[in-house]
């Protein structure tokens, strides 16, 4: 999962990106509106923290711009003026959520994994293959209720798979949505994760097409 | 308040009518006095001049009659007279004086004197015939007509001047309708002038009143301005406050899983938010201050607060009530939102299963009443949660200033909050805004 965090307080969003890489999540930082705007529209991320009073160009600004482009990606907003107008303003320019500083990283944590589940379809934080399962709120998979140790990179993968269940995803988008911006892409790699998965969990967990990509079916 | 102009100016105008009435008619009455006088004389002198040809032509004064055949000599008191007196004090008079005979003041030139029916004015003259005779020849007429022609001279003058003054007045009344139309057009455009970000066009208006429109307009630009700003620096406050305290909060929760005793530190980082909500609450108030003029409709502000609670309302699996009114307060929108977005917060962290959001116009004010069925505030703590801001229940995240927020804000608006006791069980915030002026000055206006 691959998050776009607009922050424009260095410390703040360190913070917030260091929250979200330990669970995983591939996350790119900017600080100020422009770079924002830029990013969220041509980089596919599955979901974007966006601060209202970035330098350059106003949250909302940016959040009414992605809208009217058709750039659809779930907007989570951060909002320092605890205005209620500016949270009903923020939800009609588009915005899915939002959160009011100062707040808890756990609680931000929780919105984004709800976000994502709804993006997902599926209300359940807990994904079900066969024997295989993936608690999205812990990033724990049991298998036939063993605990399965996955490195970072595996989990990403899996949990994109899980996340997007019943569509094929190519490697290209794989590796667009488990690695940051900056990150080394080799969508190769992506082959590689999957075997390794394949050898831990199982081979009917992952199907796959020749060229296309893979695909995780739910029961 | 100083006169109005109306009044002035119609106040003007009859004074201005009155003196120049009094004044003219005077000065016509005088000027028309003068010449009846004249004219009078005249006539007398001209009737003496006939008495003495008379006299000269008759030699004896008792033929005198047969020589002025005027038939007002002939009338008994007809108002003209004769009297001719010779060296010893014999009088002769003409028929029209019957028994009565000019005495007293008769003497040289114009005279004045009691008639037989009023007063006269006679002319005399000492004359001496050719035969060496010395007379004394008078001739009179009563003043009876000269003063009625004098009255009846200053009745017509009155009633043309009369008429002159209330044409004065009336003149007085539609230049005034005229003067003042502008200035009725001006107050009415102002008022809506409020509603829309279109300034006034000076251009509108005749000269004089131009510059006062382009002055309203800088005036309205400016106080937009000072509560823009206000408002911005608030806001800009805000961001630049709650941002550091947040990273504080964050690195304070790592910290935490690694030492103990951090709590107290919490509760610390706790007060300084607290206070920073508070202190941005009352900056937000104070900017109220320099609004003058401000509407908002209420139905607009509840529906958008309804879209964001309705998200709340399914999240938590509560039913949330709307029942919205028309109209508008007097109230910005931003401060309007505030207030109610945090009754509607408050009401949905504490309620079991249900809010509800009424809204009705009540006199001068609109009452928004926001309800929950949670467990209430008794009536005890209600005065302190207003003024204090105390957190009722620190399990329950939030600052506890919500409502005393919305105290604050609807006081600074000449609204108010009260607490009471909910049917639905929980707590019952009723929330009292003033209706915008505009509301309620346009029907006035218009129908003035």
């Amino acid at each position: 999962m691959r998050i776009l965090v607009a922050e424009d307080d260095a410390a703040l969003g360190q913070q917030i990106k260091a929250a979200l890489n330990d669970e995983g999540r591939a996350v790119d930082l900017v600080q100020d509106g422009e770079e924002a705007c830029f990013m969220g529209a041509n980089e596919p991320y599955d979901i974007v923290v966006l601060d209202i009073g970035l330098p350059g160009k106003d949250g909302i600004s940016v959040l009414k711009e992605w809208r009217r482009d058709k750039v659809d990606m779930p907007v989570l907003i951060l909002t320092a003026r605890d205005g209620w107008s500016e949270r009903v303003d923020g939800l009609d320019a588009g915005a899915d959520d939002y959160m009011t500083k100062p707040f808890h990283m756990p609680e931000l944590s929780a919105r984004i994994r709800a976000m994502l589940r709804r993006q997902a379809g599926q209300s359940d934080p807990v994904f079900q293959r066969g024997p295989i399962v993936f608690d999205s709120r812990t990033n724990k998979v049991l298998n036939n209720g063993m605990p399965v140790s996955l490195t970072a990179q595996e989990t990403a993968v899996l949990s994109y798979l899980f996340h997007n269940a019943g569509r094929m995803v190519s490697r290209t988008e794989l590796s667009e949505h488990i690695y940051e911006y900056d990150g080394d892409r080799d969508s190769n790699t992506i082959a590689v994760f999957v075997n390794r998965l394949r050898k831990k969990l199982g081979n009917d967990l992952i199907d796959s097409a020749r060229g296309q990509g893979y695909q995780i079916n739910l029961d | 308040m100083r006169r109005s102009l109306q009044r002035r100016v119609i106040v003007g105008g009859v004074v201005w009518a009155v003196v120049t009435t009094i004044i003219g008619a005077f000065a016509l009455t005088t000027i028309f006095n003068q010449a009846a006088d004249r004219r009078f004389n005249e006539a007398l002198q001209e009737q003496h001049l006939q008495l003495i040809v008379a006299l000269t032509n008759a030699g004896a004064p008792e033929d005198i009659e047969t020589f002025l055949a005027i038939p007002s000599y002939q009338r008994v008191y007809s108002g003209r007279y004769w009297q001719v007196t010779d060296a010893e004090g014999h009088r002769f008079t003409s028929p029209s004086l019957f028994d009565y005979e000019l005495t007293g003041n008769v003497e040289e030139g114009l005279w004045e004197a009691n008639g037989p029916q009023g007063p006269i004015r006679g002319y005399s003259e000492v004359i001496t015939t050719d035969d060496g005779a010395i007379w004394v020849a008078s001739v009179a007429s009563s003043l009876i007509d000269l003063d009625a022609e004098r009255a009846e001279m200053r009745r017509s003058v009155a009633l043309a001047f009369g008429f002159v003054a209330l044409l004065g007045v009336a003149c007085a009344a539609l230049l005034t309708a005229m003067l003042v139309r502008p200035l009725r057009q001006l107050r009415h455009d102002v008022v809506h002038r409020w509603d829309t970000e279109t300034a006034l066009a000076p251009e509108d208006y005749p000269a004089e009143v131009a510059p006062l429109v382009a002055d309203i307009n800088e005036l309205i630009a400016r106080n937009r301005n000072i509560h823009d700003r206000g408002r911005r620096q608030a806001a800009d406050l805000a961001h630049a406050l709650k941002t550091p305290s947040a990273a504080l909060r964050n690195e304070l929760v790592r910290l935490s899983t690694k030492v103990s005793g951090t709590e107290h530190l919490f509760e610390a980082l706790d007060r300084i938010d607290a206070q920073i909500t508070r202190s941005l609450a009352r900056m937000r108030a104070a900017t109220v201050a320099d609004v003058v003029h401000v509407r908002t409709d209420i139905a607009a502000s509840i529906a958008r607060l309804e879209r964001l609670f309705r998200r709340t309302a399914s999240s938590d699996e509560k039913d949330f009530l709307v029942d919205t009114a028309s109209g508008s307060v007097a109230v910005d929108q931003q401060d309007l939102e505030e207030m109610l977005g945090n009754l509607l917060d408050n009401a949905f962290k504490w309620s079991a299963g249900t809010v509800r959001l009424s809204a009705r116009e009540v006199d001068q004010f609109v009452e928004v009443l926001v309800e929950d069925d949670g467990p209430g505030i008794g009536a005890h703590l209600r005065e302190s949660v207003l003024k204090e801001g105390t957190r009722l229940d620190t399990a329950v995240p939030g600052t506890g200033l919500g409502l005393s927020i919305v105290n604050d804000l609807s006081q600074a608006y000449g609204g108010r909050l009260d607490l009471q006791e909910s049917p639905l069980g929980g707590l019952l915030c009723v929330l009292s805004l003033p209706i915008s002026i505009v509301t309620r000055n346009t029907s006035q206006t218009l129908s003035a």
